[in-house]
């Protein structure tokens, strides 16, 4: 399944690290790159993907705000999957609550995303703290 | 010949971004890859890499702690030290160390190559607020930052330090002995000496001098970053 992907951290070699593991799937695309909050809202609009790959600590607008205004406007399908360092069941309610649909623990994403970004392009919930993933319709 | 790298960070992420920009140059090749600072130090004796470039804030042995063991072991390895912040601790620290670089990663993809060349040339490479900060010492001080400066906190060992990190990201003295390949009891001289040393009460005690001299990072979240600003 073709899924259209953009990625947001303000960390541009984490960035590249996303990509390398994303374009191996056959299919997937990203589509864009963001080092904010507000970038990201910009990219959204602009590009209409379908997963935003969102990071939680970033300057000017933190990933949860961005998140929350992502699903108040969005007009399609999307889908927010977070991949944060905080590996925190807290953290990981926040971001469910401001309307994420995948949260993964940054120090295990070579292992957990490819499956968290295939869980929720099909709008299903997929979460992972560092003990191990757990996935859900 | 190939200029031969060693990576260390615990991210895999971090590695897979750092060894696409670093495999780009040609001549240039990612030998190994560790995800922790004591098997940074393993690898590092095995492969004996031209660059080693580590991550300050790692499991078990932290960038720092692996550089003075990296350049005791070999002083001509040429560390690269990768870090989230340049405050003016741990940018003495690094220096302290031998780190012949210091790259922040939030500027790596536009820095790292740089200091990889600039390690290559035999020279240092730091980042501007570095340069500013050696200079600042050098007129206050009349010289740079001298590397044999003494510390304002006791001194501890090597092993100390190790000791220190490992119990203040939670192992048990059981845990450490098994790490370190160490006696229990052994492992409990070194915290009652680590203790005694700092005039620590507690555990707890020793996570916050841990946090606050750079031995362990933490990940704050972003309600309690008071620099962050969010915009509704």
């Amino acid at each position: 399944m073709a899924v259209r992907i953009l990625l947001v951290d303000d960390h541009p070699i984490v960035r590249q690290g996303l990509r390398t593991l994303l374009e191996g799937r056959p299919g997937w695309e990203v589509v864009g790159e963001a080092s904010d909050g507000i970038e990201a809202l910009d990219k959204v609009e602009d590009l209409q993907p379908d997963v935003v790959v969102l990071d939680v600590t970033m300057p000017r607008m933190n990933g949860l705000e961005a998140c929350r205004l992502i699903q108040q406007k969005r007009k399609t399908s999307l889908e927010v999957l977070f991949v944060t360092q905080h590996d925190s069941p807290q953290m990981m309610r926040e971001a469910l609550d401001a309307g994420a649909r995948g949260y993964v623990v940054k120090s295990n994403a070579a292992r957990d995303l490819l499956e968290a970004v295939e869980a929720v392009s099909q709008h299903r919930v997929f979460t992972a703290l560092a003990r191990g993933p757990h996935a859900s319709c | 010949m190939k200029l031969r790298i060693l990576l260390a960070d615990d991210h895999e992420i971090v590695r897979r971004g750092l060894c696409s920009l670093l495999q780009k140059r040609e001549g240039w090749e990612v030998c190994g890859e560790a995800s922790d600072g004591r098997e940074a130090v393993d690898m590092a004796k095995q492969l004996k890499p031209d660059v080693v470039i580590v991550d300050i804030g790692m499991p078990y042995l932290n960038g720092l702690d692996t550089t003075r063991q990296l350049l005791q072991l070999d002083p001509n390895f040429k560390v690269i030290v990768l870090t989230i912040t340049d405050s003016d601790q741990v940018i003495r620290e690094a220096l302290d160390a031998g780190a012949r670089g210091f790259v922040l990663k939030s500027d790596a993809a536009r820095d790292l190559v740089a200091a990889v060349e600039a390690l290559q040339s035999k020279r240092m490479f730091f980042t501007p607020r570095v340069n500013d900060l050696v200079l600042a010492g050098f007129l206050e001080k009349g010289h740079a930052i001298s590397r044999n400066e003494p510390p304002d906190l006791p001194t501890l060992t090597a092993r100390e330090r190790e000791v220190t990190q490992l119990l203040a990201e939670g192992k048990s003295s059981k845990e450490v002995a098994v790490l370190l390949n160490l006696s229990t009891k052994t492992v409990e001289t070194h915290r009652s000496n680590i203790m005694r040393k700092l005039s620590l009460h507690s555990i707890r005690d020793l996570v916050v001098y841990a946090i606050k001299n750079n031995i362990i990072q933490i990940q704050m979240p972003p309600q309690l970053r008071p620099s962050e600003t969010t915009v509704a």
